[in-house]
């Protein structure tokens, strides 16, 4: 399989067939993207791939057999099953499930069209590595020969305290270098967010370490605009597959079945937003607006076409609401039916691609040498418990204390870390404003 | 896929190293007891995660879709996910199940508590007609010819007689030369145990304490099928009187009434001499109780069934006494003064959870 890109495909030829015209179909559409090639395989194997986030080779790591585990389970007990894995690259990469009817597998591979066409066109992808598949295959190499200089403990360990950090990046920031034409770079000093990049360059760590470092951080920056864009991806593929599927590709015969396979990939789940779902209807809404929709899967990501198109008519169309939990019944309600509050409450939870906003503000601020981290409350607390193994960890590769500000509630809190040991202690409340928001649109 | 494979293997290493990690708290609950299979126990472990900065608990809040009025609960799926924002972080929550081979957590128990393996009691073997075709004899029926062996023996009749002509490699079994497959009874070695788990469920036995028995009896079946092939459990009941239940039974009914011991005994002892015998049969009896008995009596009844009946007949008979708010603890008292010289017969008393391992080590420990 790591051979994809030199095999033509495994399709069976009357899938082969349906694949062209799907194709062509979509392309007659207006869609654009570089060559699909589809891979077909059974359950285990794509469990397999899925495992590895889409691709045949990852260097070593437990997580990944974690991760296969927990799919095989659910394959077992009929809980979960997966219809379709793309990935990013050209060609794109797909892979189709043997045991799929005909009828799902069309639906599969409009679908991937569909992400074929948002991978190639929108801007956050611009700057992602398109020759992924490659360099996934360089980065396992790299860390099997690094187990097998220095042997699999140490380089699991140090592997394992670098993914603790995978978040700890600029999101904004390979889109700020292409649009600069410049190849992203760090500028390895702070105020950043992209401390990653950072201990890259200044981290007093060995040579194999620092290479772990740098594939850690590659893989992070290549995944991190899915997770910055992931209901509207998903809303565009499922937009362009309804339409593609029910503009000629599918038989009468066929309708029912497709209109239920579909509905039951954008259903509703009570009490939280299906991406799928949630993706489609932005699409929808703003084709009924008359926006132009090429235009803003081009440049939006999800916070930034939410804050473009959410309005009062949406909210109520779609049933938005707030939840909470009661603590006087302890039961999680529908506190709020208020759009403006749906939508902040949205538009914060994707502002950072969904994950709490850390920078390195200073270093050796007090002459110890040590890091000093903000975290920019937005009234999410962080998990401590979490974030003191976190600082550990960071401590050990910085190889020096490590001090983070955050806020329980509206209580500041200091967690500093001397590389043994973590101490909480209160503090003012830092300011609760978020730095000033870039905004997402380009 | 072999590379996932061998991520999943070092996974499955790594959750092993746990579980032999925290095999004494699994010792002290019952948290496994309800995942057995046949051959293996699903371990749920927490999904080892790996730390991140990521969002608390204060996240019981976010945006949902769907019908229904200001107030109105959500129903199950309580706060799940958090909307979609956070659910790139929801992994957290996931437990994962793993499937343990109940060998292997038999020797992970064999290891942590330092058992010895079992000494096959004497030279008692037994014969098994287990029908494997692995022989080879002269005469049989055609259907079971052995076409190779017979060409072998012919071939070598046919040289020996100078009659072999390579030129024209010719060779005609004779009636001498004709094998047959032939069944073979091989020996195998003394393989079957039964275990009998008799249990007091008089009023005084609580849940606690039945919980515990639960807990000690899982653990002895685990051990003990690790080292017979052959493993029936036979679950015995009393109070006044005794009967034979099965496992679900075992654990949760709740009789009331006196206590007669010596009806437990009695009853496995007519199942012993009508169904296990000792020759075939490797015998182990446990009985739990509260250690209160009806009369002295009975527990002069009790001894005397020990000493001439149960004891010659078994590799060990264990008693366990827990501990509850109204036995009196007197039966193990007994037992050991009427009976302590005897290295065939062991008792231990529990108190709470934390004395399962050494009352599993006292029972288990001696390699009988």
């Amino acid at each position: 399989m790591q051979f994809a890109r030199r095999r033509s495909s495994s399709l069976t030829p009357e899938l082969a067939l349906w694949a062209e015209r799907i194709e062509k179909v979509a392309r007659g559409y207006g869609l654009d993207f570089y060559e699909i090639v589809f891979e077909l395989l059974d359950a285990k194997d794509v469990n397999g791939i899925a495992a590895y986030g889409g691709f045949p080779v990852r260097y070593p790591s437990w997580r990944f057999g974690m991760e296969f585990e927990r799919l095989e389970k659910g394959y077992e007990y009929g809980l979960s099953k997966i219809y379709e894995l793309v990935i990013n690259n050209d060609p794109v990469v797909a892979y189709l499930v043997k045991s799929n009817s005909l009828l799902e597998q069309k639906l599969v591979m409009a679908h991937v069209c569909g992400h074929a066409d948002f991978f190639a066109h929108n801007c956050w992808f611009q700057a992602t590595d398109r020759h992924m598949l490659d360099t996934m295959g360089q980065h396992s190499t790299t860390v099997r020969r690094l187990v097998d200089r220095h042997g699999l403990e140490r380089v699991e360990t140090f592997m394992d305290a670098a993914l603790s950090l995978e978040t700890l990046l600029d999101p904004y920031l390979p889109l700020r270098g292409h649009l600069a034409k410049t190849k992203p770079t760090s500028l390895g000093a702070p105020p950043t967010y992209d401390i990653l990049g950072f201990l890259c360059e200044r981290a007093p760590v060995e040579d194999w370490q620092r290479e772990i470092l740098r594939i850690v951080r590659a893989e992070a920056y290549y995944f991190q605009p899915q997770r910055m864009t992931k209901i509207m991806n998903e809303g565009w593929a499922s937009f362009w597959h309804s339409r593609i599927l029910t503009g000629g590709v599918l038989d009468a015969s066929e309708i029912v079945d497709f209109a239920d396979c579909h509905s039951g990939a954008t259903a509703r789940a009570p009490g939280r937003v299906n991406p799928y779902k949630l993706g489609i209807e932005l699409f929808r809404y703003a084709e009924e607006l008359g926006h132009d929709v090429f235009a803003l899967r081009r440049r939006h990501n999800d916070a930034s076409l939410i804050d473009e198109l959410v309005d009062e008519t949406f909210v109520e169309r779609e049933m938005l609401f707030l939840y909470g939990k009661n603590a006087r019944t302890a039961r999680t309600e529908v506190t709020d039916r208020d759009w403006r509050k749906v939508k902040d409450r949205l538009l914060g939870e994707l502002a950072w691609g969904g994950l709490p906003q850390i920078e390195l503000v200073a270093v050796d601020a007090h002459g110890k040498g040590e890091l000093s981290l903000l975290h920019h409350h937005d009234g999410r607390d962080l998990q401590l418990a979490h974030a003191r193994e976190t600082l550990l960890r960071l401590s050990a590769v910085w190889k020096g204390p490590v001090e983070l500000v955050t806020r329980e509630e509206s209580e500041g809190r200091l967690l500093v870390c001397d590389g043994k040991e973590v101490e909480v202690s209160e503090i003012a409340a830092p300011s609760t404003e978020a730095p000033t928001e870039q905004s997402g649109e380009h | 896929m072999f590379r996932i494979e061998v991520d999943r293997a070092r996974f499955r290493e790594i959750v092993r190293g746990r579980i032999r990690q925290d095999l004494r708290k699994y010792l002290s609950n019952s948290e496994l007891i309800a995942r057995q299979g046949e051959h293996a126990v699903s371990v749920p472990i927490p999904q080892i995660e790996l730390p991140r900065f990521r969002f608390g608990e204060n996240q019981k809040a976010g945006v949902g879709q769907g019908p229904g009025e200001k107030g109105e609960a959500l129903g199950e799926k309580d706060g799940e996910g958090g909307g979609e924002g956070a659910a790139g972080d929801a992994e957290g929550a996931h437990i994962l199940e793993v499937e343990v081979e109940l060998e292997e957590l038999a020797e992970m128990l064999g290891k942590e508590l330092q058992l010895p393996n079992i000494q096959p009691r004497g030279k008692r073997e037994i014969s098994t007609d287990g029908g494997r075709y692995n022989g080879v004899r002269r005469s049989g029926p055609d259907s079971l010819r052995h076409m190779r062996r017979t060409f072998k023996a012919a071939l070598l009749r046919t040289i020996s007689a100078g009659e072999w002509d390579p030129a024209n490699p010719k060779v005609v079994p004779d009636r001498e030369d004709q094998r047959y497959r032939a069944r073979k009874s091989a020996p195998v070695p003394d393989s079957s145990a039964v275990i009998f788990h008799m249990m007091d469920v008089s009023g005084s036995m609580g849940r606690e304490q039945k919980e515990i028995v639960r807990i000690e009896a899982f653990w002895i079946d685990t051990w003990l099928r690790s080292q017979y092939r052959n493993i029936e459990v036979v679950y015995i009941v009393h109070d006044a009187v005794a009967k034979v239940v099965d496992q679900n039974a075992f654990f949760h009914l709740r009789e009331s009434g006196g206590t007669k011991i010596s009806s437990a005994y009695e009853l496995a002892l007519k199942l012993i001499q009508e169904k296990y015998r000792t020759e075939d049969w490797n015998i182990y009896p446990f009985h739990y109780s509260d250690g209160d008995n009806w009369s002295a009596r009975d527990t002069e009844r009790c001894v005397a069934l020990l000493k001439d009946e149960l004891l010659p007949r078994c590799n060990q008979f264990c008693y366990g006494q827990v501990k509850s708010a109204y036995g009196s603890g007197q039966f193990k008292k007994d037992l050991d003064d009427a009976l302590g010289g005897d290295e065939r017969l062991v008792t231990s008393s529990v108190s709470d959870r934390g004395d399962i391992a050494a009352a599993i080590r006292s029972f288990l420990g001696k390699g009988r």
